[in-house]
């Protein structure tokens, strides 16, 4: 019953010139990213030229989606907010689109290794160049702890996975339950079996993955850059003295 | 004897990739207690504490994430296992 669906997990290449091969997801990936740009082109000539006082449903839509990121950007990486905010943003709306692109029947832009690991290897950028410019030569000393470095190059790995994992499992899921709807149509020959359920199904399955794995993409990087650029304390014994130190005064 | 362990190798040999994928599908089990751990802390923490429920939520999700890693490497792997190996 489920023999085709071995075809399916892995993408079919479309284009292969030997050292250029294209499959599926990547055709997808090009025609979210189109529809990503059209939409934004649409909005800013409409929506944001006619910027209100008193807003209107889109321009508060708008508003509510720049400021989610943007807060949350701001309250974990302080001074770099106006960089990770864009991108977690542009990340979300990447796997978000690409995610739902499953509904119109194409294969998701997400379902691909290559794909997720681009976007963990963003990821991974932004933290170690972030926690340079933050700290300087004091960054080094996290490199000299070799459990440090296992820890870092374990990041990228676990996002490339979990990114990959979670969308391909909610694919194969789908993938196996239009192969149940349509034996249950050749069963019962009613057009709403096939309709219905998969209307029903579809989107409880696909639209779940895409809001959750994107909102964890965007605040995964956060946590990470935020941890990167912490200064690390200087002496911890001789503030703690002062403190010590301090206290007594005001006893006294 | 000698017939027993050439059974048990030709198994292994035809069928423990399936075997396989079955042992690894049972990381869900790990990963499911520790959700649900994680659920009913997180419930209880917004009982004690309803104002703070946004702040819950979204530590509540990000380790979720975390303890459905697990899983999916498990699914992952058992993917591989069944249509790759």
């Amino acid at each position: 019953m489920f023999d085709g669906l071995s075809e399916e997990i892995f993408p079919k290449k479309v284009i292969d010139l030997g050292w250029l091969s294209i499959n599926e997801s990547v055709i997808s990936g090009f025609i979210v990213v189109a529809a990503i740009l059209l939409v934004a082109l649409i909005l800013r000539l409409t929506i944001i030229r006619n910027w209100k006082t008193t807003p209107t449903g889109g321009q508060m839509f708008l508003e509510w989606l720049v400021c989610f990121f943007d807060k949350s950007a701001d309250e974990m990486t302080e001074k770099y907010s106006g960089l990770m905010g864009p991108y977690t943003f542009g990340a979300a709306a990447y796997i978000c689109c690409g995610v739902l692109i499953e509904l119109f029947g194409l294969r998701p832009a997400i379902a691909d290794l290559g794909a997720c690991l681009a976007l963990a290897l963003c990821t991974f950028l932004f933290i170690h160049v972030l926690g340079f410019m933050k700290n300087k030569a004091r960054r080094l000393l996290h490199y000299a702890n070799p459990i440090n470095i296992i820890t870092d190059l374990a990041v990228p790995v676990s996002m490339t996975f979990r990114l990959f994992g979670s969308i391909l499992s909610g694919m194969v899921i789908m993938e196996m339950v239009y192969i149940v709807i349509i034996a249950l149509f050749d069963m019962l020959p009613v057009l709403g079996v096939t309709v219905i359920l998969a209307a029903v199904l579809t989107p409880l399955f696909t639209l779940f993955h895409a809001f959750i794995q994107s909102y964890v993409f965007a605040s995964l990087t956060l946590t990470f850059v935020q941890e990167a650029i912490e200064t690390p304390p200087k002496k911890p014994k001789r503030a703690k003295k002062k403190k010590g130190v301090q206290i007594e005064a005001q006893a006294a | 004897m000698e017939l027993l362990v050439t059974m048990i190798a030709n198994l292994l040999a035809t069928d423990g990739a399936l075997l396989g994928a079955g042992i690894a599908a049972l990381t869900g089990i790990g990963a499911g207690v520790g959700m649900g751990i994680a659920t009913g802390k997180a419930v209880e923490a917004t009982a004690r504490q309803p104002e703070a429920v946004g702040q819950i939520r979204t530590m509540l999700l990000l380790g979720l994430a975390f303890a459905e890693t697990t899983a999916i490497y498990g699914l992952l792997v058992s993917l591989l296992l069944i249509f790759v190996a």
